[in-house]
């Protein structure tokens, strides 16, 4: 008996409509709308060089959905006003002169493996994900379907590194209010390159639906004795592709790189006890939950072969109770973020996988009647970690009361440009096709010069 | 001795030591010699060999060249740079023979003045520092912004002179000047080095600055035409073509700018193209075009790169399309396959004009018909079905961008369709259905080709729709700058923004049922920088006259659909060529750019020609096309024209599209899908707009309805297709329905193999070979135990075949 989510109740959401994957002892490879097409299968296969321990660059991209308080995570206003500085303290962190919100000293003891920003800029008050997964607002270019996310370009720039694996998974599961849980859009690229969720509709293709796998291998033989027409004569490589598909799904059907990778039973429980758990789940409502294991999942995923994992990581939208929103997202961040980069380095992987946690906006400078901060887009914060940037490092501030950036402020899509940077693209000349057949560019600005 | 041709030839012609053979050299047109002016003056020469087959070919890289005097340098790939004034004589040698130019060099004693616009912008173009991912996007780069690709030169020279102080560009020591310091990245650079530091475009850079940033007449003295040389070549494959350039500025003045132009081809699988404008013909046979722009500028060389075969056995010419087609197979040496045989012709016509499968019935009678005429008979008979006009609708209304939103807005995408159905089924002339829809006013209800207006909201979107659907061009770039590859301004993308500033939206039944009408008013669009109210002008057209009463919408129709508009009906036979021949004669379909020739211009000009004087007749030109026998060549390639892919000698594979392939999965499983609030036994090519889910169309890559392109439909293989067609609940749900045809075979008492030919005639209208029957029916036999299932694996297996998924 295998179930992706592992333990029974260690679950995020929603195990039931899962348990389709549930399959006796045949475990099955898995896909939604992958991203596979024939061009990026070649090419995924003739990889053969590969560099570092991982092999291939890849991104996880932490979205706090709801937009936390700037002024309550990486830099606490000590100099603010009470009606503005909140309940929280700063710590010291293991780099000298950086201190950051007493509610993440796991974090704070890793200070050396990461880099925070302090000074997010360009952000609209919007609560979706859009601008977090591609650095573009939701109506740019929305006519031919908007602007890819950096998941889908990868996908449609790099292809799969295992075909078994795709390129670009969102994990979460869909919340209440859709955009928090959108994993990035495939935009004007179409939705071949669009994530696969492993709750989206292609998921059920995985399993064999009645048939037995003999019964496959019998209808395989009799395809192959019935199937006779030249592939050769179809010069745009259409058929050719369909043939090659047909046999690598059939493959896949007996493959479980995808699924092993979402079944946290296969993990070291040891590993699994250092993710922590996010439950119980409070503050949630419409919004993503803080599942700790998802994170946990990313790593899983990025090791088989994903190059973008994308997840919606709590509700941060503290109009109410900000403080203690904070203490209890903020614990459970603390320790799977922490986990993660520990797990990654110790995997010797750090330098391959960036690690991104943030959200659509700030909150407001001011406290209000019900303990909570509203929504602030002037200034936003980021926290990062891996992909090789010069760790170590707290970038740009903002002024006495935390309203805006005073220092370096960091456009959303440098940002963006950072992490394309750290897998290897180089956004100054990189441009995908949009369907007018116009070049466009995946984001035009550079990457953060002191991170890289 | 020199002997002399007509300049008009554009070429200078040499003696030669062999009487048959010769070499020449290519000179623009009133060229008798090679005259460089001043220093930054270069020639890029073109030589040319012919041989006693009198075959020319390109030796410009092989030659062996001479100047003496020694005035100027030439190096090994033809390229010339002067050093003196004088006259002198260039000795070209190549292959045992050889010819002589006069050269001369003038103006080296003389400090030429560096013109920004016409010499300092090049460079920028050039070295890509203008491109819209560094200095050229919108918001500048680091500080530092150029326009698009030098299109606002004035713009340029403002912010480099006069921007930052002028910290840019230092008169007194021009080797400091940022701009040069961050163009060799000495200072650094985010997008590295791009210059060498004693290249020629660095000593232009250099001497402009130090001559204290003149701006040069070049607002006067503007490009006015640039000429490639050669224009148009058969080139054999593997070989190389060196390219030249002229430009010829206002002033009557002309310069060799071959290396600062800028090169694109538009089939790479055919030829490549370097900076310096070297072609290299690849291993392929067929028909390509290299573009060169420089400043607002195009031109075009054009290679036929044949196979050589001799090509003497033809099918029957039944008509232009054959004669067209045949006489470039002919020219190229590419020998056509043959016909296709019945069952296969009878499949591919009926997938390609009604969008299904022929049934069993229509497939027997049609192989079984002796009748010498029942090819064009079944054609005239699938036009007038019904099913003609809901396929064609279902193309239509995907471009035409019938997209539900809300629930309501279906009367008026239900309304749209179902007109577009009835054009097509009467057979509506095109002109008048391109009318009627540019030209709608009132209501959803009165005039359903208002849905269109209500989904295409902005101006911008409905100049750039209607360009792209009905004229082939694309407008788009235009919008915010010169057109990159093209001629189009932004003046005229404005010009025909003026045809759509009357039409107003006005508060209707329901806010999804708004009205539109056209105000009366001066048509005019403000041109984005200028300011200047533009006048409705057609593209290459004299300005519309127009008093405030008309409505400017149907001059810009009258204009389109004039039987000398060069856009209106080239566009549509191009996408209905394509429709049916799978490659655009241009491809992409609606791209039909001036660099962007087509593969075979006899064929275009003919079925643009014959659509005009039908008074275009939609049904006609299909008739035109599908009773040809280029369209019933057989897929299957010979033993030379495996490799054609754009010359049309055998038919090209298509794979089923999204709609048609869900349709003949169900018609041959016996099935049935319900579309959501559709009654039963509406097909996938019946839906009339957007709004309906289905995983299997939208991973078969069915489009959104978000463009007027046709791109935007998905041809492109991908796993979770196969995995789904292999391997989902849907597919199997079909095979073991109990209505279905694994059912009824199960359940039949006929013989199988009787059962396994009707299955055969249904998937792909020809009865199975016996080695077919054998397979199956062993599969079948072995399996007695679970009989039903062994159909449900023969179905199965028959629609995974390719023979199934592609009309070939």
């Amino acid at each position: 008996m295998l179930t992706i989510y592992g333990k029974s109740g260690r679950y995020c959401d929603g195990i039931s409509r899962r348990s389709f994957l549930t399959v006796g002892g045949l475990s099955l490879g898995a896909f939604g709308f992958a991203d596979l097409s024939l061009a990026n299968l070649l090419r995924a296969e003739s990889k053969t060089a590969r560099q570092g321990k991982l092999g291939h660059k890849a991104v996880i991209n932490v979205f706090l959905a709801g937009g936390p308080p700037h002024q309550d995570m990486w830099e606490i206003k000590t100099e603010a006003p009470s009606e503005v500085r909140g309940e929280f303290r700063p710590i010291p962190t293991n780099v000298a002169g950086i201190q950051i919100c007493e509610v993440f000293p796991k974090l704070a003891s890793m200070m050396d493996k990461a880099a925070i920003i302090r000074s997010v800029v360009g952000l609209k008050d919007r609560h979706d994900s859009f601008q977090c997964m591609s650095g573009w607002l939701s109506n740019d270019l929305r006519i031919l379907g908007g602007r890819p996310s950096i998941g889908s370009a990868l996908a449609k720039l790099y292809g799969p590194v295992d075909p078994a694996v795709p390129a670009f998974v969102g994990l979460s599961g869909k919340t209440q209010h859709g955009p928090w849980s959108d994993p990035g859009i495939s935009g004007f690229l179409g939705t071949t390159y669009s994530a696969f969720r492993p709750d989206g509709p292609g998921m059920e293709n995985m399993k064999l639906n009645d048939i037995s796998l003999d019964r496959l291998q019998d209808r395989r033989q009799l395809l192959t004795s019935i199937d006779n027409l030249r592939r050769d004569i179809d010069k745009s490589g259409t058929m050719n592709g369909m043939d090659a598909f047909g046999q690598r799904a059939l493959d896949v059907l007996t493959s479980s790189k995808l699924v092993d990778a979402l079944d946290l039973s296969k993990e070291d429980p040891k590993i699994v006890e250092m993710y922590g758990d996010g439950k119980p789940y409070k503050y949630q409502y419409d919004g993503a939950p803080t599942c700790n294991d998802h994170l946990l999942i990313a790593r899983r995923l990025v090791e088989a072969g994903a190059r973008c994992v994308s997840l919606s990581f709590g509700r941060w939208d503290s109009h109410g109770a900000n403080f203690d929103l904070v203490r209890d997202h903020g614990a459970k961040l603390d320790q799977c973020l922490s986990a993660l980069i520990q797990d990654l380095d110790q995997r010797g992987i750090l330098d391959d996988v960036t690690v991104i946690a943030w959200g659509e906006f700030g909150r407001t400078p001011k406290i209000n009647a019900g303990a909570g901060r509203d929504h602030w887009a002037p200034v936003s914060c980021a926290f990062l970690a891996g992909g090789g940037i010069r760790a170590g490092q707290a970038i740009g501030a903002t002024n006495r009361l935390g309203e805006y950036a005073t220092e370096r402020p960091v456009d959303v899509q440098e940002v963006l440009a950072t992490l394309y940077h750290n897998l290897g693209v180089d956004t100054a000349t990189t441009t995908v096709t949009d369907p007018t057949g116009r070049p466009q560019y995946l984001v035009e600005a550079n990457p953060i010069a002191e991170l890289i | 001795m020199l002997r002399w041709i007509s300049p008009a030839s554009w070429m200078l012609l040499c003696i030669t030591a062999l009487p048959a053979a010769e070499l020449t050299v290519s000179l623009p047109a009133n060229y008798s010699a090679i005259t460089l002016r001043g220093s930054d003056a270069r020639w890029q020469l073109v030589v040319n060999f012919k041989d006693d087959q009198q075959q020319v070919v390109d030796a410009t890289q092989r030659a062996v060249y001479r100047i003496e005097p020694a005035i100027a340098e030439i190096d090994a790939t033809g390229y010339i740079k002067p050093l003196a004034n004088g006259q002198a004589v260039l000795t070209v040698e190549s292959t045992g023979t050889n010819c002589q130019v006069p050269v001369e060099v003038v103006g080296m004693d003389q400090t030429q003045p560096v013109d920004f616009h016409n010499q300092v912008v090049p460079i920028f173009t050039k070295l890509g520092c203008n491109g819209g991912g560094c200095h050229g996007k919108a918001a500048g780069q680091a500080g530092f912004k150029l326009s698009l690709l030098g299109f606002e030169a004035d713009d340029d020279y403002e912010r480099l002179v006069s921007e930052t102080r002028g910290r840019r560009l230092f008169p007194a020591m021009p080797d400091q000047s940022l701009l040069l310091l961050k163009a060799i990245n000495e200072s650094p650079h985010g997008g590295g080095q791009r210059l060498e530091k004693d290249s020629h475009e660095y000593r232009v850079l250099r001497r402009w600055i130090a001559s204290g940033m003149p701006l040069g007449n070049g607002k006067e003295r503007i490009v006015s035409k640039i000429d490639m040389l050669p224009t148009a070549r058969q080139v054999q494959r593997g070989s190389t073509q060196q390219l030249s350039i002229v430009a010829t500025y206002s002033d009557g003045s002309t310069e060799d700018i071959t290396r600062t132009a800028q090169y694109e081809s538009n089939n790479t699988d055919l030829a490549g193209v370097d900076e310096r404008g070297f072609v290299q013909i690849r291993d392929q046979s067929g028909d390509v075009a290299v573009m060169a722009r420089y400043q607002s500028k195009v031109a075009v060389f054009r290679a036929s790169i044949p196979l050589g075969v001799q090509t003497d056995s033809f099918p029957p010419t039944r008509n232009f399309v054959d004669q067209a087609v045949f006489a470039k197979l002919k020219t190229l040496g590419i020998p056509p396959s043959n016909l296709c045989d019945d069952s296969t012709f009878i499949r591919r016509v009926t997938l390609d004009i009604a969008g299904r499968l022929p049934t069993p019935q229509e497939s027997l009678t049609y192989l079984n018909s002796t009748d010498a005429n029942k090819a064009d008979a079944l054609v005239d008979r699938l036009l007038a079905s019904e099913d003609y006009a809901d396929y064609f609708a279902r193309k239509w209304v995907l471009i035409l961008r019938n997209k539900r939103d809300s629930a309501g807005e279906q009367f008026g995408s239900f309304a749209f369709h179902d007109w577009l159905k009835q054009s097509f089924h009467t057979n509506k002339s095109y002109d008048m259905l391109v009318r009627e829809l540019l030209t709608a006013s009132g209501s959803i209800e009165s005039n359903p080709p208002v849905a269109w207006w209500r989904e295409v909201a902005e101006t911008e979107s409905r100049v750039e729709d209607t360009a792209q659907l009905f004229l082939g061009q694309r407008l788009q770039c235009a919008r915010c700058h010169h057109h990159p590859f093209e001629k189009w301004s932004q003046t005229d993308y404005y010009q025909m923004a003026a045809f759509f500033s009357t039409v107003t939206r006005k508060e209707g039944a329901t806010p999804e049922n708004p009205v539109f009408v056209s105000r009366v008013s001066a048509a005019s669009a403000a041109h984005p920088k200028s300011g200047a109210r533009l006048k409705p002008t057609g593209l290459d057209a004299p300005p519309a006259t127009l008093t405030p009463a008309d409505d400017p919408r149907h001059e810009l129709v009258d204009w389109m659909v004039d039987p000398n508009n060069a856009f209106f009906a080239r566009s549509l036979v191009n996408r209905y060529w394509k429709h049916f021949l799978a490659t655009g004669i241009v491809e992409p379909e609606d791209d039909l750019r001036v660099t962007n020739p087509a593969s075979n211009q006899e064929l275009m000009d003919g079925l643009a020609q014959n659509f005009v004087d039908s008074n275009y007749d939609l049904k006609q030109l299909i008739r035109t096309i599908c009773t040809s026998s280029v369209y019933r060549l057989s897929s299957q390639a010979n033993e030379h024209n495996l490799g054609d892919a754009s010359s049309y000698s055998r038919y090209y594979p298509k794979r089923l599209q999204a709609e048609v392939l869900l349709d003949a999965v169900d018609q041959t499983v016996m099935t049935g899908t319900t579309f959501d609030s559709m009654p039963q036994g509406i097909r996938a090519v019946q839906l009339p707009d957007t709004g309906f889910s289905s995983y299997f169309l939208d991973v078969f890559g069915r489009p959104a309805g978000t463009t007027a392109c046709e791109c935007e439909r998905m041809n492109e293989a991908t796993l979770a297709q196969s995995l789904h067609l292999l391997n989902s609940k849907e597919i199997q749900a079909k095979l073991i329905h109990d209505a279905g045809r694994a059912a009824a075979m199960n359940a039949s008492s006929q013989p199988i193999p009787e059962l396994i030919n009707e299955l055969y005639l249904s998937a792909f209208s020809r009865p199975a070979k016996a080695s077919e029957l054998e397979t199956a029916g062993k599969y079948i036999s072995d399996r007695s135990a679970n009989k039903r299932q062994a159909f449900e694996d023969v179905v199965w297996a028959i629609i995974n075949s390719k023979e199934f998924l592609f009309n070939h």
